[in-house]
């Protein structure tokens, strides 16, 4: 093409390709790292407890059941296993809704609770608790998180019909969303403000965030959603990345970007939904999840993904296990945890980001 | 049946602003490397944009007699490429994937294979080969126009639309540059419209040269034939002359810029 001497590269000599494969492993094994280091904190969180249970025990009980007594089963089986196995399910459920929606809004501030879903869901569960709703006959705990999700699924479709109306730009998005954040929080505030005290104390409580209310059949729950919309998400993979090469220029190659946009807020909403709805606030997840992905795997969406999972699994487990383990005996509110812990890493995070030429 | 890419009364409308008004130009043959050039806010990036699908127009904008206006997910995705005139500076995405994401963006686009033989070749020809690894974020601004032009390049699109491809090099990679984006235009049989400031290589590159001014083309012609002195008065406020090089190029000189009431 240009003047150059040098030989045209051959079908079969593909030097850079080779080098790309071989720089790619160094990705694979940060995946195979992660995933490594969630199998441990998985483990730690299962043995973190104010009941002593020697590693020992956990181990046979998670093998045979039948080798623990009656109180050593109901702790290992119906309340740490639970709680652990939450900690995980949501937590990669809040990392990869917030990768995508940070590549899709272009914003790497963005989290999966900028487009309103968490003050929806907040506002679903002080309806549920203020005004003591036992919708169905399922049960108080299942209506408040039956209300926090058909709330934050109703304010989804808002901000999506807001979206189609008036253009799915990512800025025009965004407005919607902080909108929507600061309605509903003003509503919440109204409901509060009209409340009992035994209301409002439950309301709070919710608003913290825990994992104490996991149970096998919400677990399932969160884990069959998010195993619809990975592989959804990995379809979208190469597009995803195109986008973060500039949005004009993937409009360029053929990519309807509002309707990846919308489509991607779509699954992520659901993801964000069905993880709060369990657990309550649970915040920076879905912030601090896809930053630590970012760094260790880059933007190359097959591997940021998957990363963005783990590292916000691993994060929310890590945060389970302080929870138990910052106060004896105690076991405060994971929410509390993740902000307190996430406040400062994501603060480091930002700034040796911004440090750099 | 008109070969080649059709050009008539285009109009772009911004909200309180008119940015194209009913622009029209010969049909540009196919191996047609064209300079549109013309002061700031003439229409160069509008025009480029709009063809690109990136705003909506009014008019008939077609190549080989098939429109091109409408909805992007509508249009044949190999169409065209786009290089817009300033590259996001945050990603973290490596060159080669930047690169490769635009082959693979659409699944029927490459195989692997292809597309690693494809990068291999834009690579060598933009010496990117050994910055294929760097992320985007720890690039100079002219390489990462470089990156973009091979995401552009790498699909080997009938229409190629630069928007100030060489704004952020050297002297060298300006050079370089248009003369493989020329060679590709003539022996791919392509259409290349490039946006650019300077006007002498616009005039040394390019096969025809576009004029814009104020959203409409003042002049539109073969480079030896469409620069004047009253044309650069008329576009640009500047008061010049025309000159030949020993090789018979024309060479824009210019002496002053008028005052805006002169």
């Amino acid at each position: 093409m240009n003047d150059k001497t040098a030989t045209p590269p051959s079908a079969d000599i593909r030097p850079l390709a080779d080098r790309y494969r071989r720089f790619m492993l160094r990705r694979v094994f940060w995946l195979a790292a992660l995933s490594g280091a969630l199998a441990v904190s998985f483990l730690a969180d299962v043995a973190t407890g104010p009941a002593a249970l020697p590693i020992s025990t956990i181990l046979a009980g998670l093998m045979d059941r039948d080798t623990l007594d009656l109180a050593q089963s109901v702790i290992l089986w119906d309340v740490r296993l639970p709680y652990a196995a939450m900690a995980i399910a949501v937590g990669a459920a809040l990392g990869l809704a917030g990768a995508e929606v940070q590549t899709v809004l272009n914003n790497p501030l963005a989290s999966p609770f900028t487009l309103g879903v968490l003050a929806a869901a907040t506002l679903g569960a002080a309806v549920a608790i203020v005004f003591d709703l036992n919708l169905f006959g399922v049960g108080r705990n299942y209506t408040i998180s039956g209300a926090a999700f058909l709330f934050a699924v109703a304010s989804i479709l808002v901000v999506q019909a807001l979206s189609k109306t008036y253009g799915a730009g990512a800025d025009t998005v965004v407005l919607f969303g902080i909108a929507m954040v600061f309605a509903l929080n003003a509503l919440v505030a109204l409901i509060q403000f009209m409340a009992d005290s035994d209301s409002l104390q439950q309301v709070v409580f919710w608003t913290m965030g825990s994992l104490a209310r996991a149970t096998w059949d919400k677990i399932a729950i969160v884990v069959a959603v998010f195993s619809v919309c990975l592989p959804l998400s990995m379809r979208q993979v190469w597009k995803m990345t195109a986008l973060r090469g500039g949005e004009d220029q993937a409009k360029s190659f053929g990519i309807a970007v509002d309707r990846l946009r919308l489509v991607t807020l779509l699954r992520v909403s659901l993801l964000a939904a069905v993880a709060v709805a369990f657990v309550g606030t649970i915040g920076f997840i879905g912030l601090v999840g896809p930053h630590i992905a970012r760094l260790a795997l880059g933007e190359d969406h097959r591997f940021f993904l998957p990363g963005s999972a783990l590292a916000g699994a691993l994060v929310l487990s890590l945060a389970s296990i302080a929870s138990k383990s910052i106060v004896p005996g105690l076991i405060l509110p994971v929410g509390i945890v993740t902000a307190l812990v996430g406040i400062p890493l994501f603060m480091a995070l930002v700034l040796t980001q911004r440090r750099r030429p | 049946m008109t070969d080649g890419l059709s050009l008539q009364r285009v109009t772009v409308r911004y909200r309180d602003k008119t940015a194209l008004q009913g622009l029209s130009v010969p049909d540009i043959p196919p191996g047609t490397l064209v300079a549109i050039i013309g002061p700031n806010a003439a229409g160069k990036s509008t025009l480029l944009r709009a063809i690109a699908g990136l705003h909506p127009a009014e008019g008939l904008v077609a190549l080989d007699s098939v429109p091109l206006t409408g909805p992007v997910r509508d249009r044949n995705p190999q169409t065209l490429g786009y290089l817009p005139q300033s590259l996001p500076q945050g990603s973290r995405l490596v060159a080669y994937e930047a690169v490769l994401s635009a082959c693979r963006a659409i699944r029927s686009d490459f195989s692997r294979r292809q597309a690693e033989q494809a990068i291999d070749a834009v690579f060598d020809v933009l010496a990117l080969t050994d910055l294929a690894l760097r992320r985007l974020d720890e690039l100079s601004g002219g390489q990462r126009q470089l990156v973009g032009l091979a995401q552009v390049l790498v699909r080997k699109p009938p229409l190629l639309l630069l928007d100030e491809p060489t704004s952020a090099l050297d002297l060298h990679w300006q050079l370089n540059v248009l003369e493989t984006v020329r060679e590709i235009v003539r022996r791919d049989r392509a259409i290349c419209l490039a946006a650019m400031h300077d006007i002498n290589l616009a005039l040394r590159f390019a096969d025809l040269v576009v004029v814009l001014e104020g959203g409409r083309a003042l002049a539109a012609g073969p480079p030896g034939d469409v620069m004047s002195a009253d044309l650069l008065r008329q576009a640009y406020g500047v008061l010049g002359r025309i000159e030949h090089c020993s090789k018979g190029l024309p060479i824009v000189l210019s002496d002053r810029a008028l005052r805006p009431d002169v």
